[in-house]
């Protein structure tokens, strides 16, 4: 097994507010790791200075071998990192199926993407990728009227046909039915092994679900590593949540 | 049963045979009056363009018609009988010499500081490259400098708005070069190919006619592209195509030059057309009536609002007729577009739209939905 992702020591701080505080993670090639921690741990932040929206001011971000660290951020979407927002964000105005073609165009100038269609792969992928969230029926349908769970399992689809190295998922259940949920854990389960996945949850239930590795975080920092059980034993984990809102 | 795609494109194609066989019906003088409007139809698709597919309200179209006018005008002076008639070697616009220096020489190199920038002109094809060329690298400067900042929606509008008003002071004040206020009058017809382009032939008619079924055809292949479609990922939600990998700046970029290129290529119609060229093509209400037109047309469709001016156009020349019409025109045209704004926020391209998406469907519920869904497949 090789690393896809090496995050060292990574910081930033906004006016002095350490967000995130020397976090390091090593995942692995087809992992599926949970990210938890209670409201404002740094969570978001951390997929943030990953991902390239915000810049860190310490520590460095490989991809790979390739030196990530505040790139910009389509620059790190080309290296193979895709991106779940906490608030679902999908192009509202075309329907499904564009929705995803835009995903799965490949190249990034405007000047190779000057042709008509698809390539065959993509195309392929494409009809597989509806399938696998749910959405064959809804091809035709503007995204911007889709349902709440709908656009999520839109968001998460543009992501497949992006195909990216590492997806970083945050919050994919934010707003959901328990039955959404559940659909959503099986979309999440189907990637693992073909993708490497970091996700955030607070849903314990899904985590359970899903979780194979989990990092809990802390004030912005990596507070306990393990799996689910050594997690839930964890005293350090159950005294930070018990400050706050407690697992459950 | 056809699919809205194939009615939407057979209302391309009854557009343009309608526009190419109007000379078999319209005597010259409201040919000449059709032609400039299908002129403002161009401006319409570059509108729609920008504003509808790109989500960028240009305020200053006008900016990029006035360049595209003036290139082409600049030649056609050069080419007019009392430019060539002034005794000198080169062919000298009228207004340098009313307002030449004493003793200064007869000549478009040196009658005053500035002529010699209108020495290239006196070729017809440097004034057509230019018309579409310095639209084309100003809309790109702009835009790299606006698109690689993220400003966007109405920060544009104002900054195009503020531009399109300063390239108008610039011009008027440039008067030994530009003739200022009063603008290029007087001007030859433009002879290409050995065609003399007079504006009350139909031979001038089929060129606009023909440049605007061009340009709609072009234009709505380049929406229908990968990149089309990836300037539409990137009006409806920026973030989510920069994650995807895209470089945002480009394609609007990209897409406003084009704009910006049909604009030019209106406002050298425009002045072969008219004979004319004038500061007040760069004027604000001139901007803003264009973007009414597309508003009205339904500025997420080319045709629509490119029909959205020409109708527009059509109906006011025809109100303008009537005596009592002509002063109530503005506030018309004013209730007109409030009226669309409030009703039909899609224009009457989405009004359209709407109305053959119930016709198709109530025609597909007649039909077994085992065969509908099958057809349907084939037709997406
Ligand atoms: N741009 C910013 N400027 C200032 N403070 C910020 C900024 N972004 C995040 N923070 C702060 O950093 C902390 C971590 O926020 P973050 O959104 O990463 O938490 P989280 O773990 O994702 O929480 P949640 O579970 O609520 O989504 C919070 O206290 C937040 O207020
Ligand atoms: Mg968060």
């Amino acid at each position: 097994m090789s690393a896809v992702l090496t995050v060292d020591g990574l910081s930033v701080s906004f006016a002095g507010f350490k967000a995130v505080d020397g976090v390091s993670l090593i995942i692995e090639e087809g992992e599926l790791r949970v990210l938890l921690g209670a409201n404002g741990a740094g969570k978001t932040t951390l997929m943030d200075l990953i991902s390239g929206k915000t810049k860190s001011t310490q520590g460095r971000v490989h991809l790979r071998d390739t030196d990530i660290t505040n790139w910009e951020e389509p620059a790190i979407a080309r290296a193979g990192i895709g991106r779940k927002f906490q608030i679902p964000s999908v192009f509202r105005e075309l329907t499904v199926r564009r929705n995803l073609e835009v995903a799965g165009c490949g190249k990034p100038g405007v000047l190779a993407n000057l042709r008509f269609g698809l390539p065959r792969a993509a195309r392929r992928r494409l009809d597989e990728v509806l399938h696998l969230t749910g959405l064959s029926d809804e091809a035709q349908t503007v995204a911007g009227t889709l349902s709440h769970g709908q656009t999520q399992w839109l968001e998460l689809g543009l992501l497949v046909m992006q195909d990216p190295k590492l997806l970083l998922l945050d919050e994919p259940t934010a707003g959901m039915t328990a039955a959404e949920t559940l659909r959503t854990a099986d979309i999440i389960k189907s990637l693992r092994g073909s993708h490497t996945v970091i996700v955030v949850e607070h849903d314990m239930a899904f985590v359970r679900e899903i979780a194979q590795r989990i990092t809990v975080m802390h004030l912005g920092q990596v507070l306990a590593e393990g799996d689910m059980a050594s997690i839930e034993s964890d005293p350090r984990v159950r005294a930070a949540y018990l400050g706050s809102k407690g697992i459950h | 049963m056809p699919g809205k795609r194939t009615l939407d494109y057979a209302a391309y194609a009854a557009f343009i045979g309608l526009i190419l066989c109007a000379p078999l019906v319209l005597e010259e003088f409201w040919l000449n009056r059709i032609a400039k409007f299908l002129v403002y139809g161009l401006l319409g698709v570059a509108i729609a363009l920008s504003w509808g597919y790109a989500g960028i309200l240009n305020l200053g179209q006008g900016l990029f018609f006035g360049l595209g006018a003036y290139m082409m005008a600049m030649s056609l002076k050069l080419a007019s009988p009392t430019s060539l008639q002034q005794g000198s070697a080169t062919p000298v616009p009228d207004f340098m010499l009313w307002n030449a220096e004493p003793g200064a020489k007869t000549d478009l190199c040196c009658i005053n500081h500035g002529s010699f920038l209108w020495t290239p002109f006196q070729n017809p094809w440097f004034g057509i490259a230019m018309g579409v060329l310095v639209p084309v690298l100003v809309a790109t400067l702009i835009g790299w400098v606006m698109f690689r900042k993220r400003i966007s929606g109405v920060f544009v509008s104002i900054i195009m708005l503020a531009l399109v008003l300063l390239v108008r002071l610039v011009v008027i004040d440039a008067q030994p070069v530009t003739n200022g206020f009063n603008g290029l009058t007087d001007l030859g017809n433009l002879v290409v190919f050995g065609v003399e382009l007079d504006p009350y032939e139909v031979v001038t008619y089929y060129v606009v006619a023909g440049a605007l079924a061009l340009a709609l055809i072009a234009t709505r292949m380049l929406v229908e592209t990968r990149a089309g479609l990836i300037l539409q990922a990137i009006r409806d939600d920026q973030n989510r195509a920069r994650y995807l990998g895209f470089d945002v700046p480009l394609y609007q970029v990209f897409f406003f030059a084009v704009s910006a290129a049909i604009a030019g290529v209106a406002g050298m119609l425009y002045v072969v057309v008219a004979q004319f060229a004038s500061p007040t093509f760069m004027d604000l209400s001139f901007s803003i009536t264009m973007v009414v037109w597309a508003a009205v047309g339904g500025r997420a469709s080319l045709l629509g609002a490119c029909i959205g001016a020409i109708g527009i156009n059509i109906i006011e020349a025809r109100a303008s007729e009537t005596q009592a019409l002509v002063q109530a025109w503005r506030a018309v045209i004013g209730l007109i577009f409030v009226l669309v704004v409030l009703y039909l926020p899609r224009g009457v391209a989405g009004f359209a739209s709407d109305a053959a998406d119930a016709v198709l469907s109530r025609l597909g519920r007649k039909r077994p939905p085992a065969a509908q869904s099958a057809e349907e497949r084939v037709a997406s």
